[in-house]
């Protein structure tokens, strides 16, 4: 560690690493664009200036993303010089850049704003006309380019050659004609593309998934993590007005993600949208499933289970270890073995973060004792089996609805998003989604990535830890057949 | 062309069929080189030399050549490939004296070249040629090709452990290729952005590794000064401008073309002597001393010596002697909206100062010029100029760009006022307008 | 498409004299420009970017930097004409007007008959024999209006 004196109070900085991030470690909040911790600082913003004096030489000011740290540095990053080169380093920024702000996704948490708004001048003085560009150009099916807001900072330039490692944007022209472009408007390739608009500190590369979609103080951020793959990215799940999962976001996890999460895990967040959901339970009466409370459902999958024996319980790859552990305490009421669907290796594979296996909590539930089956295995069980118990979000789907809804034998009882039809579908019980839970789940790494609720279920659903475990508590009292 | 200084730089340039091995080596041509092999001086030697003689860049920064040829690692302990980089990309405005050189004395030229790689203990030089130069680029090529035939470069050069290759390689018109760092992205085949300093290219050059990056005329100086030493050399020019150097002058005066002068010589005696005075007998109102970024300096300061200190003072810069000469007749505003649009042309566009700054004065001079200013425009030139210099970016372009646009209001604001007075430009007869193209690309 | 084998043969030999192959580029697209329609096509950047192991967004980058690389088809003669100071003070604003309307064509454009394309460029260190412009890679300098119209006329 080296030391230096940063506004005034000694610390301890990583000397591997640029002035500017020792300023950011300890909290002095120097602006910046073009730098980005996770890329090759090049220096060309010019926003970040600070004010350093080593040994006898005059203090100078100097841009922090370029500057190594010394022993006995004396770093000043409000000195009035340093805010001044960034005050007129902003004023040129903002002479092209259009008054987009009340029309642009990025408002809310663009740095350009931000800072414009802390130390900018509120006055524009150029009486020039801005450069007139393409405003939506398209480079693909994830990324919008606005030409006109981007401030040339090259962070998507040096993202994809030095993350996905496919260089795919470019400058082209140069000076005041400089644009980013693809070659010869080609669309983007690659399943790393949103990170674009992340990474872009301004307006200029957006997401059209997520275009005039909402307003990002209005949304409501929670941590989680991802569940595409076992990777478990970290994650922002952010809602609006508790209602539609709007996006998901990388955020920053040194030990699993570093600041980037793949296109297929960001925008999985559509799956959270579905209109129709089973809230909150149903049970096979009479003329067929009628909705009913949990309570109802709880007692008739007790009936039900008590009349039968051979219970074979799947559970869904999404559980979490708590969901897990209720449904081996149920298995285990059950005289049945826990047991989960794993579905095929993706293609989606790469050497960046997706692993193409799609169970996020695969080792967790290994590491619980659960068997993995696939989905053919398991289903060729629950076909033997006198009664099936399935339980988890998608564990449904993954077996085959149509083939479950097709099943004769068994009777099925079981726990998901949406109800089951079909001959066998005894009970079904309503359960959160991955974004209405909190939990964990273990990554491929044996990372515990956390899930926390971003929104709540939909009304009278209960955590799936609860329900198991009342159901387990109602076979406890009354005895089950084995 | 006065004759009253002692002459060396272009004395076998005149001969004809100078450009040729046979004819150059007639007259002097890679005699330095065999000296330094022959007498087995050694390279720290020659270094010492080119310090002692007080040799400055003539590039356009006149930083001393010696001490940046010391800035090469040791290599014994840096045992990296290591590199000369010619840069004969000469785009500065007036500027036309290493294409000269190229042209007609490229034995000369090589040969110091030659002797730079000896001095840091390189093995590539490369010459970097601007792209529009195809005579002296072919010049150059030709010169190589003799040159490696008679053993004077490639292997074990006249027989010695010296081994040195020199490629040539072109720029493609870029006036920031001119730049060294901006010269070296451009030779790795990138788009020409200047690099951060530091590092500097002496640890951190072509392709990360040891180089140095010199002009052609500051190369061309080196066998003169080994075969004559560095009294000599001191002997012409001031003390801290020694030697000779091209003086190129264009504009307004009878007699423009490239000139041998030692430092010192006045720029009256340029313009009136050398020069044969004003052309069509109007009087001089202005001057670049050194290429556009320099900044013009008025009439009144005439009596400049063409020396490195005595322009500074004036609050110009030597840069590459490219004197370009404006009489009366000459607006102001209009030569620096050609001045201004220049830089915008040429920024590469990476900060943000030089990039917008650059199009903005461009966009206010054009507005002045053509009768649409107004007074606080001609502050805001100054605001925006002190917003892109001294030293905010990472390379030289924006001062080069702010420190012409200082100048030219410092000492001619009240042209300025009258445009905007009278809407319009003064110089141009009333009712006429200056026809608008768009920059080049 | 690839490059033609006289080219390919050209570059192999030039990459020789460079440590990494995209050293090559620059050099490698004045002799396409040459050779190859007198401007880079996109097809053009593709096949450099194959035979340097680049990418062609990456030729693109570098292509669109550089004043000399043509990106639309010229026509059969090129003139470039220097605006900048030193051309403009010995009357460069005049040959420009001169030379368009010889040749039909307006700046960063071609005439309509495809003969020829005329741009305006900066300094191209011919300052003290000004004014001038680039026929075809030829230096025309100390320009009149004689010169000019005689210069031209004689382009086939």
């Amino acid at each position: 560690m080296t030391k230096i004196i940063l506004n005034g109070r000694e610390v301890d900085v990583d000397p591997k690493q640029p002035l500017i991030h020792a300023c950011h470690a300890h909290g002095a909040d120097v602006p910046m664009y073009c730098y980005h911790p996770g890329l090759t600082p090049v220096g060309s913003c010019r926003i970040c200036q600070v004010e350093v004096k080593q040994g006898e030489a005059p203090a100078r000011v100097v841009v922090a993303c370029r500057t190594p740290v010394a022993e006995g540095m004396i770093v000043e990053t409000e000195a009035p010089r340093a805010h001044e080169t960034r005050r007129e380093c902003l004023e040129f920024l903002l002479k092209n850049h259009p008054l987009d702000c009340p029309i642009c996704d990025k408002a809310g948490e663009c740095d350009l704003q931000d800072y414009a708004f802390a130390e900018g001048q509120g006055e524009g003085r150029s009486n020039e006309p801005r450069r007139k560009l393409d405003k939506r150009k398209s480079l693909g099916e994830v990324i919008v380019l606005d030409e006109e807001r981007c401030i040339l900072c090259s962070r998507c330039v040096r993202f994809m050659e030095e993350i996905p490692k496919t260089p795919q944007l470019t400058i082209a022209d140069l000076g005041s004609r400089s644009t980013i472009s693809t070659f010869m408007d080609q669309p983007l390739r690659g399943n790393y593309q949103g990170n674009l608009a992340d990474v872009c500190p301004v307006g200029a590369l957006t997401l059209k998934q997520f275009r005039f979609q909402a307003r990002v103080w209005n949304l409501k951020k929670s941590l989680s993590t991802c569940g595409e793959c076992s990777r478990g990215c970290a994650i922002s799940v952010e809602v609006l007005r508790n209602k539609d999962v709007k996006r998901f976001r990388p955020r920053y996890d040194p030990a699993v993600n570093q600041w980037w999460m793949c296109d297929s895990g960001r925008f999985s967040s559509a799956r959270h949208n579905a209109e129709e959901r089973l809230a909150p339970a149903a049970r096979r009466g009479a003329q067929g499933l009628e909705i009913c409370s949990v309570d109802e459902a709880l007692a008739q999958a007790a009936d039900t289970l008590r009349a039968r024996a051979n219970a074979v319980c799947i559970g869904s790859p999404f559980l979490t270890l708590e969901e897990a552990k209720a449904f081996a305490a149920l298995c285990g009421t059950l005289g049945a073995k826990p047991a989960f669907v794993s579905p095929p290796a993706t293609a989606l594979k790469d050497e960046l973060l997706n692993t193409g296996d799609p169970c996020p909590n695969r080792r967790g539930l290994l590491e619980l004792g659960f068997e993995a089956l696939e989905p053919a295995e398991a289903f060729a069980r629950l076909a033997a089996a006198a009664v099936g118990v399935l339980a988890g979000e998608r564990v449904i789907e993954l077996q085959g609805r149509g083939e479950l809804a097709a099943l004769e034998g068994p009777r099925l009882i079981c726990f998901d998003t949406h109800g089951l039809e079909g001959a066998g579908a005894d009970v079904c019980v309503g359960i959160p989604e991955q974004v209405e839970k909190s939990g964990s789940w273990v990554n491929l790494d044996g990372h515990v990535g956390k899930l926390t609720i971003a929104r709540a279920a939909p009304a009278g659903v209960e955590p799936l830890t609860r329900t198991l475990a009342s159901l387990a508590s109602l076979l406890a009292t009354s005895g089950v057949a084995r | 062309m006065s004759t009253k200084y002692p002459t060396y730089l272009l004395d076998r340039a005149k001969i004809e069929g100078a450009h040729t091995l046979a004819v150059a080596q007639k007259h002097g041509a890679w005699e330095a080189l065999r000296k330094i092999l022959k007498d087995g001086i050694g390279f720290a030697q020659v270094i010492q030399l080119v310090k002692d003689s007080g040799l400055r860049g003539r590039g356009g920064a006149g930083f001393p050549t010696g001490m940046k040829w010391s800035f090469m690692p040791d290599p014994v302990k840096d045992p990296r490939p290591r590199y000369v980089a010619i840069n004969a990309d000469e785009s500065e405005p007036g500027t036309c004296k290493d294409r000269v050189i190229m042209e007609l004395d490229p034995h000369g030229f090589l040969e110091g070249a030659l002797i730079a790689a000896y001095a840091m203990r390189a093995q590539v030089v490369y010459v970097y040629v601007r792209g529009e130069y195809r005579l002296p680029y072919k010049r150059v090529a030709d010169a190589v090709a003799e040159a490696r035939k008679a053993g004077l470069i490639g292997k074990n050069i006249l027989g010695s452990d010296f081994s040195c290759e020199v490629y040539m390689h072109q720029g493609a018109g870029a006036y920031i290729c001119g730049e060294e760092t901006g010269l070296m992205e451009s030779l790795e085949g990138k788009r020409g952005h200047p690099r951060p300093k530091p590092p500097f290219p002496a640890m951190f050059g072509l392709w990360g590794q040891p180089t140095t990056v010199n002009n052609v005329e500051t190369v061309f100086n080196a066998p003169f000064i080994v075969l004559r030493g560095a009294e000599w050399f001191k002997s012409m020019g001031t003390k801290g401008s020694t030697g000779n150097l091209l003086v190129g002058v264009s504009g307004h005066v009878n007699k423009p073309g490239v000139y041998e002068l030692p430092f010192g010589v006045s720029c009256r005696e340029i313009l009136e002597d050398v020069c044969g005075g004003m052309w069509k007998h109007k009087q001089l109102k202005s001057f670049f001393p050194g290429g556009s970024s320099t900044g013009v300096l008025p009439a009144s300061l005439i009596d400049t010596p063409m020396e490195h200190d005595a322009i500074k003072n004036t609050g110009s810069m030597l840069g590459t002697a490219a004197m370009i000469v404006m009489d009366e007749d000459t607006c102001m505003v209009r030569a620096h909206e050609i001045v201004a649009r220049f830089y915008e042309h040429e920024s590469c566009g990476q900060c943000s100062q030089c990039r917008e700054g650059t199009q903005w004065l461009h966009q206010i001079f054009q507005r002045i010029e053509h009768g649409h200013g107004r007074l606080e425009d001609i502050d805001m030139l100054v605001t925006l100029s002190k917003g892109m210099a001294p030293g905010k970016t990472i390379c030289a372009l924006s001062d080069a760009a702010a420190i012409p646009t200082l100048a030219v209001i410092k000492h001619f604001r009240g042209e300025f006022e009258e445009h905007v007075k009278l809407a319009r430009c003064p110089f141009l007869p009333a009712g006429t307008q200056r026809p608008v193209f768009a920059g080049a690309h | 498409m690839a490059l033609p084998a006289r080219l390919v043969t050209e570059f192999t030999e030039l990459l020789t004299h460079y440590p990494h192959k995209q050293a090559a580029l620059i050099p490698a697209l004045h002799r396409c420009q040459e050779e190859l329609g007198g401007w880079i096509s996109p097809q053009t950047m593709q096949d450099v970017a194959t035979f340097l192991g680049l990418e062609p967004v990456e030729v693109y980058g570098v292509a669109s930097f550089y004043p000399m690389f043509r990106l639309r088809p010229p026509g059969k003669h090129v003139v470039s004409v220097c605006h900048n100071i030193s051309c403009a003070l010995r009357g460069a604003d005049e040959v420009l007007q001169q030379v368009c309307q010889i040749t039909g064509a307006q700046p960063h454009g071609n005439s309509p008959d495809g003969r020829f394309t005329v741009n305006t460029v900066e300094c191209q260190g011919a300052c003290a024999n000004a004014p001038m412009f680039d026929l075809d890679g030829v230096y025309h300098e100390d320009l009149t209006a004689e010169k000019v119209a005689k210069i031209l006329g004689s382009v086939k």
